[in-house]
């Protein structure tokens, strides 16, 4: 709608920003916070209530993905727009984000200038590590809230709240269990094929997984290495190779990243390995469904990113609009998701969360129909 | 006009608070961008800078990580940083080889360096008080990275256009035949500006992971092409002996400027790179084409001469 067409020449992208302008009406912020004032909305924790939102209220927001371009992302913003149709938000929302080889800077850009902008929430997976922290803080001193979603800001500075997809440290389980599942009572050795070295989540999964392993039943279970194809593609899949190549004894490659499992799977399909080396971790049944089918990935889990977007969508506007203060213990209603409660993150030294989950499991059963 | 456009299209643009946001953003780019014009002025290119900043960074870094302290890890990232400028200068000027080969070299091979070190790693838990100085205005609103920016763009002018060593990187890249029969050592002025280019590189990749509070093998990598648009959208010319420092600076503005009203107005990373890159382009075309255009004129009004003096001539 904007600009993002106008590439071609610098002088028509000029000229752009002015109709851009006189397009994009600069919602007056300050009018919506103080518009919650209905006597239902007065927010008290201990009242044991269950916060609901007024629609209809106009609330500039920012959904920022690690980066544009896979379908786990556009699957967020398709619940994001389901939960503002409902919502009735005056301001659509934006969904932007940087592209994958310059996330960690993009990020920050962003975030630097989402209140110059005037945006009143950002919803961030965020992919800077604790790099964020400082542009997050800065954003939430000058009155922008910041959501976390998927992945949360580690030290959790700057961040008011994170909508989590599964308990973090679950996904260290399961993992474990697909692991044990595919190699047998005999185990083997098993490699990481993660994002990037920086994405909070993924490095929370692999410490959880790690913890995992040391429960008495995975003892055959053998972590040999960990290695990074930064979400994308080409990378992972040659890191997917590597590691064969390197271990030519490996049972198994757990990538808990959707971009990860699918490169390493192609991989291992492409070098006709599938009978030696399976593939598991964290994907999208639409992405998965050949390899599943033909063995090279029989098991893999995830959740729904529809539902994770929809629900950060909601608990955002509660926020902004004032229903929510982000405290521990508090609860709030979230459309057709249900009810929700705020508590302290338990897999994170600090921050708040808020636990979505459940985690599914996806085999040659089920997978098909969930690829649709 | 930029300005004045994107003032008019964004709110919120014109606030102090956003300009000193949009040059901090680039601020590590900027001030390579001041050195590199010193090396391009002398009619060569370094395109290891990017490389240089990153192996900078990922040395503090990974020193801290062996037990080294950071201020120590500091002086051995700057002296690392002359040290790739002086090795890039010596196969330049002494042994005679082209930069875009040496230099390109350079960019693969600092870069792979840095990568060893680190592997996939990400290294943060610098001090706090390393942190702040990239991340916290350090006197009122200004951030020690704006505040060094601005004493080196006095630093870098006075130098190029109002010192001896200028005059010679001038000449030097004008003619190097003539520098040579006018008593300049030319490789010696070569030598300095390609160790000034890696010193700055090193000083910028520090002060990035300052600001980023954590490092990868890959931090700062493909800053190069930026700040090489930096410096020819200034006018200095790819094949040396002309530009000056005020265009560099301007266009230094001019670009940080423009990506941050896109920015503001949504524009995706790469509609940014679309739009500055055909900048470039026109300001590369532009004068070309006006010095073709008079180069036609003269020549048309010679042939005019001519013709007007043949009948006499008869």
């Amino acid at each position: 709608m904007r600009i993002q067409h106008g590439a071609a020449l610098s002088l028509l992208a000029i000229s752009a920003l002015v109709i851009a302008a006189c397009g994009g009406p600069a919602a007056a912020p300050s009018a919506t916070v103080s518009a919650t004032a209905s006597a239902t909305q007065a927010a008290s924790p201990s009242a044991a209530g269950v916060a609901k939102a007024t629609p209809g209220q106009s609330v500039k927001m920012m959904l920022l993905p690690k980066f544009l371009g896979i379908l786990p992302f556009t699957q967020a913003n398709k619940g994001a727009t389901e939960a503002e149709a409902e919502l009735k938000n005056g301001t659509t929302h934006a969904f932007v984000g940087p592209t994958a080889d310059n996330s960690v800077q993009g990020q920050i850009e962003f975030m630097t200038n989402a209140s110059t902008q005037g945006y009143k929430v950002v919803m961030i997976s965020n992919n800077a590590g604790d790099q964020i922290a400082p542009a997050a803080q800065a954003a939430q001193a000058a009155g922008v809230k910041i959501v976390a979603w998927d992945s949360p800001i580690p030290s959790a500075k700057g961040e008011s709240l994170f909508v989590a997809q599964v308990d973090f440290n679950e996904t260290g389980k399961v993992m474990a269990d697909m692991a044990l599942n595919l190699m047998g009572a005999g185990g083997g050795k098993f490699a990481i094929l993660s994002a990037s070295p920086d994405a909070a989540n993924q490095n929370a999964w692999i410490k959880a997984l790690n913890d995992a392993l040391k429960d008495p039943k995975y003892a055959k279970l053998q972590l040999v290495d960990t290695v990074y194809g930064n979400d994308q593609s080409e990378k992972s899949y040659t890191q997917a190779q590597a590691l064969v190549a390197k271990y030519p004894d490996l049972k198994v490659i757990m990538a808990p990243t959707t971009v990860g499992i699918a490169a390493a799977a192609k991989a291992m399909q492409d070098g006709k390995l599938c009978d030696k080396v399976k593939v598991s971790g964290l994907g999208l049944p639409s992405e998965m469904v050949s390899y599943t089918l033909n063995g090279c990935a029989p098991q893999f889990a995830l959740w729904s990113f529809v539902d994770l977007g929809y629900l950060t969508y909601y608990a955002s506007y509660l926020l902004a609009t004032g229903a929510i203060k982000g405290a521990d213990g508090e609860q709030f209603e979230a459309g057709r998701m249900g009810t929700f409660k705020i508590t302290k993150d338990p897999t994170r030294s600090d921050g708040l969360r808020v636990l979505m989950g459940p985690f599914k499991l996806y085999d040659k059963n089920n997978v098909e129909a969930e690829a649709k | 006009m930029i300005v004045v456009v994107t003032a008019a299209a964004v709110p919120g643009y014109l606030h102090p608070q956003n300009q000193i946001n949009l040059l901090e953003l680039s601020i590590e780019k900027a001030i390579v961008a001041l050195a590199l014009s010193f090396v391009i002025v002398s009619g060569e290119i370094d395109l290891s800078i990017a490389s240089v900043m990153g192996l900078a960074a990922v040395l503090v870094a990974w020193l801290r990580q062996q037990g080294v302290p950071v201020e120590v890890g500091i002086v051995a990232a700057l002296a690392a940083g002359t040290l790739c400028g002086l090795f890039n200068g010596y196969w330049v000027a002494i042994v005679g080889l082209p930069s875009l080969a040496v230099t390109l070299a350079g960019l693969i091979g600092y870069r792979g360096v840095a990568l060893l070190l680190v592997e996939d790693r990400s290294i943060g838990g610098f001090p706090d008080w390393f942190n702040r100085l990239g991340q916290q205005p350090l006197v009122g609103p200004f951030p020690l990275a704006l505040i060094v920016f601005a004493a080196l763009v006095v630093i870098a002018t006075v130098l190029l256009q109002f010192s001896g060593f200028g005059r010679y990187v001038y000449v030097v890249g004008s003619s190097r035949e003539v520098a040579r029969f006018s008593g300049v050592r030319v490789p010696r002025v070569k030598m300095a500006v390609f160790a000034m280019s890696g010193l700055t590189a090193a000083f910028s990749g520090v002060l990035l992971a300052a600001r980023l509070g954590a490092v990868r093998g890959s931090t700062a990598e493909g800053f190069e092409l930026d700040i090489i648009t930096m410096v020819l959208l200034g006018g200095v010319s790819i094949f040396g002996g002309s530009g000056s420092m005020a265009g560099v600076i301007l266009s230094i503005l001019v670009i940080l400027n423009l990506r941050n009203g896109l920015a503001l107005a949504n524009a995706t990373g790469n509609t940014q790179a679309g739009v500055i890159g055909a900048l470039l382009i026109l300001s590369v075309l532009v004068p070309n084409l006006i010095a073709a255009a008079r180069a036609r004129a003269v020549r048309s009004a010679r042939v005019e001469a001519g013709r007007r003096s043949l009948p006499s001539a008869k």
